[in-house]
């Protein structure tokens, strides 16, 4: 990490104050992996972040620009800086399962609808964690969290009949992925292809939570069972369905909810328009058109 | 100049075009719709983009986001879709991000009436979201005519202080009919401080210095400034921080720019308050309109009555309103909003006439400044025990 923090991060920021046994350093280290493969430098894109443990660890450490939305609503927040910055300028958006699939779901879906040129990273710690471990929209099916004491039996977006990545594509994404925090390559890969995408990409990071999810779901604070309970639970590999029901170390939860694997879920790159540049570019036209300029700081 | 006669809703889409428009998005809703509906068939044509949102809270982070970017932008709503810009509100203020908001305001609580008009959201426009440690600018158009020149002035207010400004209307102003003119000429355009200096970037890399400094650019994204700019409370280069000397900083920012300044927002009108009269009606918006009717037809009864119709509601003008005036103050709800500042503000007699869903008529007014200049309640106000 110190050869690309020093090349792409804040050294102000750096280290982070992520608990003991947090994955989601791992996940922004894909994330700088897949930009330092693009070739890309810390003009060329534009960093956002949600509210929650991957909004707050991961807000300003950038070294270009930076901004973090009000919970949820960073998707629309983009949608407007879409509108203002040229196509070339990427925006990257780091956000949480929560800020994603619960109050952001609406705006999320709405980007997809949309296929608006953003990247958005979900870095899924299976809950709400930042405020001390609550149930969220991807919280496994059983687990005892601080407001589930008896199990959770409501149910989410990652169980054996729902899953978000679905919603997303028939909402109209253009690129969905679904990775482990532990995995290598394979998810710096999905996370290229997702920056290279004209549209809206989205890459479902899980990542293990010891402090919370690890102490209170799985009833287990070793940082090695935990991470056996999540490479159980989410397969080996990239594409290989989830792990067997009920065998995972924690005595809680079990390991067989997830119906997908990991690796690349849907590929359509170029398949339907970004609507913002569909816009700017009638916009150009109607201007031109009526022999007016663009109005002040549009950008040509 | 090139005279239009059309609505308020129309005069605020060609003043924002005019003062240079580059985003808007909206959410249709009624007496505001015709905003949206309008800047789709002309704000293209010049050169702006127009989005239509998933509901008000996309429509107005949408507008932040445009304006985070560079671009000028806007949203306009109504009460139901007012209440929904609390958390965009509370962003755009915190990152000093500058946007224009037109509130069309309506009768409620909830959805109320929807095509007739309402000031229920004069507190609200002061205290727009949570958490406080803010001022906030709100200007009020009485008729079409103001709506534009004002909506012109939002613009560059917006971006003078670094933050949302309201356009407190009502269905009266937007819905109403009038005559407007449109400057085409430079010197007309100047007369009405157009052009608007195109938007700049800070610099860097302090994006929040703690003065109460105005004609500072705020922080732009993608022009490679290292902006950086969250709903935290920020350091100077834009971290968030939880350190309390730091909250402070930002908080005396965000409140004395506004305070300090407010010689530039400040906006009313006076009517035969020459004389310093001991009865005066007050109002904003539509109601003031007829007020100033009722005061002039007070006065050729011989009742020394004067009339103030504030265009410019927050910060409020607090030393408008001397003690040694009684007041009566006209607004079109039945709680009495505007009537409470007057009273914290003057600390003298002060007197309600409040109407919903329709303006009071002259005779109305007179029949009140009678009572009130008889040491009594307006009997306009029937069924209220006390005048307010």
């Amino acid at each position: 990490m110190d050869r690309l923090s020093r090349k792409f991060l804040r050294a102000r920021k750096i280290p982070g104050t992520a608990c003991s046994g947090c994955g989601l350093g791992q996940v922004h280290k894909r994330i700088l992996l897949a930009i330092e493969g693009l070739g890309l430098g810390k003009d060329d894109l534009v960093w956002g972040t949600g509210i929650g443990c991957a909004g707050r660890q991961t807000f300003n450490t950038w070294l270009g620009d930076n901004f973090a939305g009000t919970h949820g609503r960073v998707y629309a927040l983009a949608a407007g800086l879409r509108m203002a910055l040229p196509r070339e300028r990427r925006i990257v958006l780091t956000v949480g399962d929560g800020d994603a699939f619960g109050i952001g779901l609406k705006h999320l879906l709405n980007c997809a609808r949309r296929n608006l040129d953003l990247t958005v990273i979900v870095a899924d710690n299976l809950g709400f964690q930042s405020t001390g471990g609550q149930y969220g929209p991807t919280t496994p099916p059983g687990a005892v969290t601080d407001s589930s004491p008896y199990g959770l039996d409501e149910a989410g977006w990652l169980g054996p009949d729902l899953d978000i990545l679905e919603i997303l594509r028939a909402a109209g994404a253009t690129f969905l992925a679904r990775h482990l925090s532990l995995d290598g390559q394979g998810s710096v890969e999905s996370v290229k292809a997702a920056i290279l995408n004209p549209g809206f990409s989205l890459v479902h990071f899980i990542y293990p939570c010891v402090t919370h999810f690890g102490a209170v779901s799985l009833a287990e604070r070793d940082k090695g069972r935990v991470l056996a309970w999540f490479r159980e639970a989410f397969g080996d590999g990239p594409g290989e369905p989830g792990g067997g029901a009920g065998e995972g170390p924690g005595p809680r939860v079990g390991t067989g909810f997830l119906k997908f694997g990991r690796g690349v879920f849907h590929s359509a790159p170029g398949s339907r328009p970004d609507y913002s540049e569909q816009v700017k570019d009638w916009t150009r036209k109607m201007a031109r058109g009526q022999g007016g300029g663009l109005a002040t700081g549009n950008t040509p | 100049m090139r005279r239009l006669f059309d609505t308020g809703n129309a005069a605020i889409t060609e003043a924002a075009i005019l003062a240079g428009l580059g985003f808007y998005s909206g959410y249709p809703i009624t007496p505001a719709t015709e905003i949206a509906e309008n800047m789709s068939r002309r704000l293209p044509p010049a050169g702006g983009y127009y989005l239509q949102a998933e509901d008000e809270t996309a429509a107005f982070h949408m507008a932040i986001g445009a304006s985070l970017g560079g671009l000028r932008a806007m949203t306009s709503t109504s009460g139901p879709g007012f209440v929904l810009y609390a958390d965009p509100y509370g962003w755009a203020i915190g990152s000093e991000i500058p946007v224009v908001v037109v509130n069309a305001q309506r009768v409620g609580p909830v959805s109320g009436i929807t095509g007739a008009p309402g000031q229920g959201e004069f507190y609200l426009s002061r205290y727009p979201t949570h958490g406080g440690n803010f001022e906030t600018i709100v200007l009020a158009p009485e008729g079409v005519r103001e709506a534009f020149s004002m909506t012109i002035e939002a613009f560059r207010l917006a971006e003078r202080f670094r933050t949302p400004v309201t356009i407190l209307a009502d269905q009266l102003v937007t819905d109403g009919w009038e005559a407007f003119e449109v400057p085409e000429g430079p010197g007309e355009a100047e007369a009405l401080g157009l052009p608007i200096p195109a938007r700049r970037a800070h610099p860097g890399p302090e994006f929040y210095p703690p003065t109460d400094e105005i004609d500072v650019p705020p922080v732009v994204l993608g022009r490679g400034t290292g902006g950086a700019c969250s709903d935290w409370t920020p350091t100077e280069e834009g971290y968030d921080t939880e350190e309390v000397e730091a909250q402070m900083r930002h908080a005396f920012r965000l409140v004395y720019k506004i305070r300090n300044n407010r010689g530039l927002i400040d906006r009313s009108e006076l009517l035969l308050m020459e004389d310093d009269p001991g009865l005066v009606l007050v109002s904003y918006g539509s109601p003031s309109r007829v007020a100033r009717s009722a005061a002039r037809e007070a006065r050729a009864r011989g009742l020394r009555v004067g009339a103030i119709s504030l265009k410019s509601l927050w910060p409020f003008q607090d030393r408008l309103f001397p003690r040694h005036r009684t007041h009566l103050v006209v607004e079109l709800n039945r709680d009495g909003q505007l009537v409470r500042e007057v009273q914290r503000a003057s600390g003298g007699r002060v007197h309600f006439l409040g109407r919903c869903g329709e303006l009071p008529t002259v005779a109305e007014l007179l029949e009140a400044l009678g009572d009130v200049a008889a040491g009594q309640a307006p009997r306009a106000m029937p069924g209220a025990r006390e005048s307010w």
